[in-house]
């Protein structure tokens, strides 16, 4: 079964609250978290500051975020192997992330890429979509619910 | 002199005897908020946590086996649920099965593994991320001796509080820039029901080998933990410090 698609009103109506989260978490002004800015790059956001990032969330939204579920759910059920070869991903594996990390500009997935700089393409979209999922399956089985605009589901 | 452990609230990993009980006694006394994990010991943690509410402390008790990483994590949000943060963690909680290499039974390898250092990861996993999220905290393992100093049929032992001594440096380098601590207490013979084997097969060798020529007590290794908890060591992290009475040097 195909997931069903987020749409840009549920990134929105979380938005406000992930980028006060991680504004919180990385002790910047919320202003700076752009939907689309790179953590790493443009927020000198760090591998232990995206822990601190999903723990937080985790608490705003009353969600359970398990540790590297956006790489997991990007390879979905491509066998290890054909995702990554000796911590790089191969070309398939690269397409899969293309296609999950849709809100990333394309020309940012270029081979050789590591599994573990997978991170340095993440955005405050990318954790919208995490908490959106995450919300969904609140709700129960991925089924689309309604979004209010502090970022708590509805039905 | 305050220590500023007071209101603290802090997760001490098996309290209810031996080093682990003389911590949550003391820490308590100091007026922080202590609970400790318990394996089996229900009867003896009953008793450590009646004795301290009935001097008016705050303790709590909850029996998780810290080898359950699921239970270790529920517990820990217990505890940040009733006291809103977690301040100070203290991995205590160990267990021995002392054999020679050679007679050790697989399950001495994993018990003894499994319990003192996949406790302290299960555990510190769990409570990393509310010290982070603050900005503060103070982690303390408790290690060995045998961590550094040989000894005859501790292979196991020794593996698991060489372990923690190198978890504690890591980590240490880890969480330094959200200003978290990260310390070891490397405790050498001490009078507890765990030593009791050694002391009674080879007490006397051992004590000559000790500078100060006698064990230690558990409020001995308790003092040392209150220090790297209190504010008097902000400036400490990734040290092992041994308590052993200079059992180290000899």
């Amino acid at each position: 079964m195909m997931p069903v698609e987020i749409t840009k009103d549920e990134i929105l109506a979380v938005y406000p609250k992930v980028a006060q989260t991680m504004a919180d978490a990385l002790g910047c002004d919320v202003e700076k978290v752009a939907l689309n800015v790179p953590l790493i790059e443009g927020l000198d956001a760090e591998s232990i500051d995206f822990l601190d990032i999903v723990f937080r969330l985790e608490r705003a939204f009353k969600v359970k975020i398990p540790r590297g579920k956006i790489v997991e759910d990007a390879q979905g059920d491509l066998p290890d192997a054909e995702f990554e070869r000796k911590g790089y991903l191969t070309e398939v594996g690269l397409e899969r992330l293309r296609d999950y990390l849709s809100e990333v500009p394309a020309d940012r997935f270029r081979l050789p890429m590591k599994v573990a700089d997978i991170p340095r393409l993440f955005t405050p979209e990318t954790f919208c979509k995490v908490v959106v999922r995450a919300l969904r399956a609140v709700q129960g089985d991925d089924s689309r619910g309604r979004l209010s605009g502090d970022g708590s589901a509805e039905h | 002199m305050d220590s500023g452990l007071a209101g603290k609230v802090v997760i001490v990993t098996g309290g209810s005897r031996g080093i682990g009980r003389a911590i949550v006694e003391l820490f308590s006394a100091e007026g922080a908020d202590v609970t400790f994990l318990f394996r089996e010991s229900s009867a003896a943690a009953a008793e450590v946590v009646a004795a301290g509410r009935a001097a008016g402390r705050r303790i709590t008790a909850e029996q998780v086996d810290v080898r359950d990483p699921q239970g270790c994590a529920a517990a820990v949000e217990r505890v940040a649920e009733r006291g809103g943060r977690i301040d100070v963690l203290v991995n205590n909680a160990g267990l021995v099965r002392d054999n020679l290499l050679g007679l050790l039974e697989d399950d001495d390898v994993r018990a003894v593994l499994d319990t003192n250092i996949g406790g302290v990861f299960n555990v510190t996993r769990a409570v990393v991320p509310h010290m982070i999220a603050r900005r503060a905290g103070k982690i303390i393992n408790v290690s060995s001796v045998a961590g550094e100093k040989g000894g005859r049929g501790q292979t196991n032992y020794a593996a698991s509080k060489g372990a923690i001594n190198a978890f504690t440096r890591a980590l240490a380098v880890e969480l330094a820039p959200r200003r978290i601590t990260v310390n070891a207490v490397a405790p050498g013979v001490i009078e507890t029901d765990m030593s009791q084997a050694i002391r009674d097969r080879a007490g006397e060798e051992v004590k000559s080998r000790i500078l100060l020529r006698r064990f230690g007590t558990p409020i001995d290794v308790a003092y040392a933990i209150w220090f790297l908890a209190s504010r008097y060591a902000d400036y400490i992290t990734g040290e092992v410090l041994h308590v052993d009475g200079g059992f180290k040097m000899e």
